[in-house]
């Protein structure tokens, strides 16, 4: 039996050494050609390393404070995700709690309903997005990044998904000691899911993170937009980067945060709390 | 520790609401929305900033935004947050026209006597005049250009090819069999424009009595013209970086934009000079330009006092826009063009005689975009030979054609 | 589950003698929240999108009833090219979908499983690697590959010798567009699985290393069947993003060669926001259809999976 382990064990170091390889290429890359001067990227040959590492690419970012204050939109993207993401998490916990725990009549019928509604692809969307946004007095403010995705379903299908799988006995004896509902979902059901609602948090800030579509039409003010939008103003107007290793510098500097939360929460994600199978006692 | 974190992140939610919520904008500035990310934009501010500085009646606040046209969308379609002024490309101009979104330039520009046509490139001017209406004033002109690696011109003895000012396609096909195995003539960059300055070069156009014409024998000669120097091996490959290959040096001409020196000019060991880009005939050549342009879009809250303020700051650019010429392009301004300044920057080259200047060509046709869009969609195929091309050419006139009929200004006229 | 509901229902039975109205509100106090925002941000929007489907608009003007013109051009026009734009589109798309699907739900797969063996080292890092690439903004990725696959500058040409433009050939066109997204996609995905395998009970995989089950046996009788609420979920949700997928293909390949990478969210996005007077009437009838597919699909999907589950 211990020879199966072994043999296992080599098969999966094999597999996840691989992939990591070839997934770590391309990052190191990216961080590497930030560190290069336009003349050595666009020489021939592949370097992983440059031949001379310079700092001129992440100067000229800092230094820009007028058109490209990148670390005043790395701020606003903080503030954003983060108060957006606080949001999520109620949300979507006690609407996950309402859909698979609660009875009403037409629970299931709604909630597909609603599913299947989010699935159209929103184009023109933006159009009566943008007057709802303004209708509020919300354009050109956080506000317009961080309460029209909190409507969405993504997550609140995966809590749900999560909650069926906790099994009905465990609030059903509450109940009988007399436990509401509210009581269930914060002290039982909360708890239980916490892993699943750091997986969602964690979704749910990079996703407002990452968006660039709806800030470019948000906001007008340089110094109030996040970084992906403010990103997009490095692009010349033909959509090119001219200076590449200036973009990729601007880039990286952008996944940090994430990456620190990420750090954080991938303690927490998997932990093990009996889910899917029966929780005894 | 957990505690600690989510009271921080709650502390900096509450700050950062305190933040947004003061600053507010003043009935004394004009908006001024333009599409000029990357570098042009710090150019612009600069400009922006100087005129500010002279303590203006009303300053300018320039808002650069990444995806202008939606954005402009969003605002004339709600009524609201319309700017004061913005810069829109040549292109865009007949559509807003006729769509009735603009309001005429002169209401700005009544008190101010020294912008008029006189005084920009022609072309530029005229590029904004709908119906004997002029909606714009015109910032610059850039355009389509060639550029030339100097360094190999000289290894391969061809710098007589220069010598007229006109590289022709004759001209670049005798460099075959000549050059290293991973050097090119050509690249690719721009394609769809270059194809749309040969239809000029060949006495050609895109429209026929307002009606679209790209399915026509010019529009073949031209394809098949540039396609003959991609079969000759010339052109570097399909699919690869034409522009970067350019900047390593392994291409002897680039077809791209006036606003690519600065950044080909931070390449060292790139040594390289503008020409026109490359003509079937020695008689003639065309460079296909576009054009930024200040205009106002229709909005009410626009005040005559505001409208003057805006006059004001046109003619500042107009005396004072050579800042602008640092990010490659064209300036309109003949005061800013004819002074010895500009002279220093390599795009002087297009302004340096009438013949020049005439070469930088703009085309004004209503549904110009739709057609912009089949050429863009198509043409590296074409030239690259993966398609039949009379069938493509048919493909691209129904393309346009069905665009045209969806348009609403067009259910507008019926 | 039906055991479970009829269990509740006993008990919600018992409670009877409260107040009707708490028993109307508490489902509103959890749901109702959300239900409103929905209805602000997702509904009225959707709805506005649908009745622009049938109407003629550039998103400037009042957009002007056509009725069902848009969608008989798109579906039996076949000169139209619109017609051709949304099937060779929706060929693309459905292409991207079938191959990248699997991808992203098995590669992500095999890492929780191998995360989760007892004697691998090091899992807060090859975590980490794994997700990195999801947080790089497309279009750093984008220049990244691409000068990867670039002949003179990256990896393709100068240390395995292609002679091939890669973004303009296909079979190698479409292997960028899934290595991107691949890449770039399988950290979500991996991080749902190995959430949901940590909840998996140890004694379970105890008992049966016990009994003497290999590895793979263990997979298959434990494992899967363990998580198939957040497979069923990761299924549904990969699919309809992919459904959506325009970022890639756009900064990749640009639809090409011969529009043969151009998927239909392209288009859409070209007709409504493209050069000229947009076309939106015409693109929300696209985005409709393209909607209707999606909502097909999962719901099959979700079906089909919950069935065999039961």
């Amino acid at each position: 039996m211990s020879k199966k382990v072994s043999i296992s064990k080599y098969i999966a170091y094999l597999f996840l050494i691989v992939l990591c390889v070839i997934w770590v290429i391309p990052v190191v890359f990216g961080i590497t050609t930030s560190f290069r001067s336009q003349t050595e990227v666009v020489s021939s040959g592949f370097r992983l390393f440059p031949k001379e590492w310079i700092f001129e690419n992440y100067v000229a970012i800092l230094e820009n404070t007028s058109t490209a204050p990148i670390l005043r939109w790395l701020f606003n993207s903080v503030f954003i995700a983060v108060s957006h993401t606080l949001l999520v998490i109620v949300i979507i916990s006690l609407t996950g709690y309402g859909y698979s725990r609660m009875n009403f009549k037409g629970r299931d019928t709604l909630f597909f309903t609603l599913l299947g509604i989010s699935f159209f692809p929103g184009v023109v969307n933006i159009i009566p997005s943008y007057k709802i946004i303004d209708a509020f007095g919300w354009v050109n403010t956080s506000w317009a990044m961080i309460i029209p995705g909190l409507a969405g379903m993504g997550n609140i299908f995966l809590v749900r998904q999560f909650m069926k799988g906790i099994p009905g006995e465990l609030d059903e004896s509450a109940r009988v000691d007399g436990a509401g509902d509210f009581r269930i979902y914060f002290s039982i059901i909360l708890p239980l899911i916490k892993p699943v609602l750091i997986v969602c948090g964690l979704f749910s800030f990079v996703g407002s993170w990452n968006d660039f579509l709806w800030p470019v039409i948000v906001y007008t003010d340089v110094d109030k937009m996040p970084i992906t939008a403010g990103l997009l103003l490095l692009q010349d107007i033909y959509g090119n980067y001219r200076m590449i290793g200036q973009l990729m510098g601007s880039a990286m500097l952008a996944i940090i945060p994430t990456l620190l939360l990420f750090a954080f929460a991938q303690k927490y994600f998997i932990q093990s709390i009996n889910l899917n199978s029966g929780i005894k006692g | 520790m957990k505690k600690s974190f989510v009271i921080s992140l709650l502390m900096i939610f509450a700050a950062s609401m305190l933040l947004s919520a003061c600053g507010s904008s003043s009935e004394k500035t004009i908006t001024f929305w333009t599409p000029l990310t990357g570098d042009d934009g710090a150019y612009m501010d600069e400009i922006v900033k100087e005129y500010n500085a002279t303590n203006p009646d009303i300053k300018v606040k320039h808002v650069i935004t990444s995806d202008m046209y939606t954005k402009l969308s969003t605002v004339l379609n709600s009524g609201k947050g319309v700017p004061d002024l913005a810069i829109i490309h040549a292109d865009r101009v007949p559509g807003f026209a006729k769509q009735g979104v603009l309001e005429p330039i002169e209401s700005a520009i009544k008190g101010q006597p020294e912008i008029k046509e006189a005084n920009y490139l022609p072309q530029a001017w005229s590029t904004g005049n709908i119906d004997g209406t002029q909606y714009t004033v015109p910032l610059d002109i850039h355009s389509n250009v060639m550029y030339y690696n100097k360094d190999l011109l000289k290894k391969y003895n061809a710098e007589s090819i220069l010598d007229d000012n006109v590289v022709t396609i004759d001209e670049m096909l005798s460099l075959k069999g000549k050059l290293a195995s991973d050097e090119y003539v050509v690249n690719d960059a721009l394609l769809g424009w270059v194809i749309l300055a040969q239809v000029q070069d060949l006495g050609g156009d895109i429209q026929e009595n307002g009606k679209p014409a790209v399915n026509t024998p010019v529009m073949k000669q031209a394809f098949e013209n540039v396609k003959k120097i991609a079969d000759a091996g010339l052109m570097t490959p399909f699919g690869e970086d034409g522009y970067l290959m350019f900047q390593s040096g392994k291409v002897l001409f680039s077809t791209d934009g006036t606003w690519s020196s600065t950044a080909h000019a931070k390449v060292d060991g790139l040594n390289f000079g503008v020409t026109n880009v490359y003509s079937p005939t020695a008689d003639k050549f065309t460079n296909r330009a576009s054009s930024h342009l200040f205009t106002m879009f229709k909005n009410d809250k626009r005040s005559d006092e505001k409208e003057a303020g805006i006059g004001a700051f046109l003619e500042f650019v107009r005396e004072h826009s050579l800042e602008w010429a640092k990010a490659g392009q064209i300036v309109a301004s003949k005061q800013v063009n004819e002074s010895p300044e500009y002279k220093q920057f390599m795009q002087s080259f297009f302004t340096s005689n009438e013949q020049e200047t005439k070469s930088l060509y703009i085309y004004t046709y209503e549904y110009y975009p739709y057609v912009a869009e089949a050429v863009d969609t198509y043409c590296a195929d074409i030239v690259r030979g993966n398609v039949d091309l009379d069938e493509t050419l048919q493909t691209m006139q129904k393309f346009v054609e069905d665009k045209i009929a969806e348009s609403s200004s067009k259910q507008a006229t019926k | 589950m039906p055991d479970r509901k009829r269990q509740a229902h006993y008990f919600s039975k018992r409670r009877n003698y409260k107040a009707m109205n708490k028993k109307l509100f508490a489902p509103f106090f959890f749901v109702g929240p959300h239900l409103i925002l929905f209805l602000i941000f997702i509904l009225i929007p959707t709805i506005y999108g649908i009745y622009a489907s049938f109407t003629q608009w550039n998103l400037m003007n009042d957009p002007v009833w056509i009725g069902l013109a848009n969608y008989k051009t798109i579906l039996f026009d076949s000169s139209s090219t619109f017609h051709t734009q949304f099937f060779n589109g929706l060929k693309n798309t459905l292409l991207f979908v079938v191959i990248s699907v699997p991808l992203l739900i098995v590669i992500p797969l095999l890492v929780a499983v191998a995360l989760e063996h007892k004697k691998v080292k090091l899992k807060g890092v090859i975590q980490s690697i794994i997700y990195i690439p999801g947080l790089i903004s497309i279009s750093a990725a984008a220049l990244i590959w691409l000068l990867i696959f670039n002949k003179q500058l990256g990896i393709t040409g100068n240390v395995f010798h292609s002679q091939v433009a890669w973004a303009a050939t296909q079979p190698y066109a479409w292997i960028i567009i899934f290595v991107i997204t691949v890449w770039g996609g399988v950290g979500g995905n991996m991080i749902i699985y190995r959430a949901s395998i940590a909840g998996v009970s140890k004694e379970l995989y105890e008992a049966a290393e016990i009994d003497g089950a290999g590895s793979v046996r263990r997979f298959f009788s434990i494992t899967l069947p363990s998580i198939n609420f957040p497979l069923i979920y990761t299924f549904v949700m990969t699919t309809a993003g992919a459904f959506n997928v325009f970022g890639q293909p756009l900064m990749m390949t640009d639809g090409g060669p011969r529009q043969s990478t151009h998927v239909l969210m392209m288009y859409i996005r070209q007709l409504a926001f493209g050069q000229g007077e947009s076309i939106a009437g015409m693109a929300s009838a696209m985005a409709v259809l393209l909607g209707l597919v999606i909502l097909v699909i999962s719901a099959l999907q979700y079906y089909v999976m919950n069935r065999n589950t039961r």
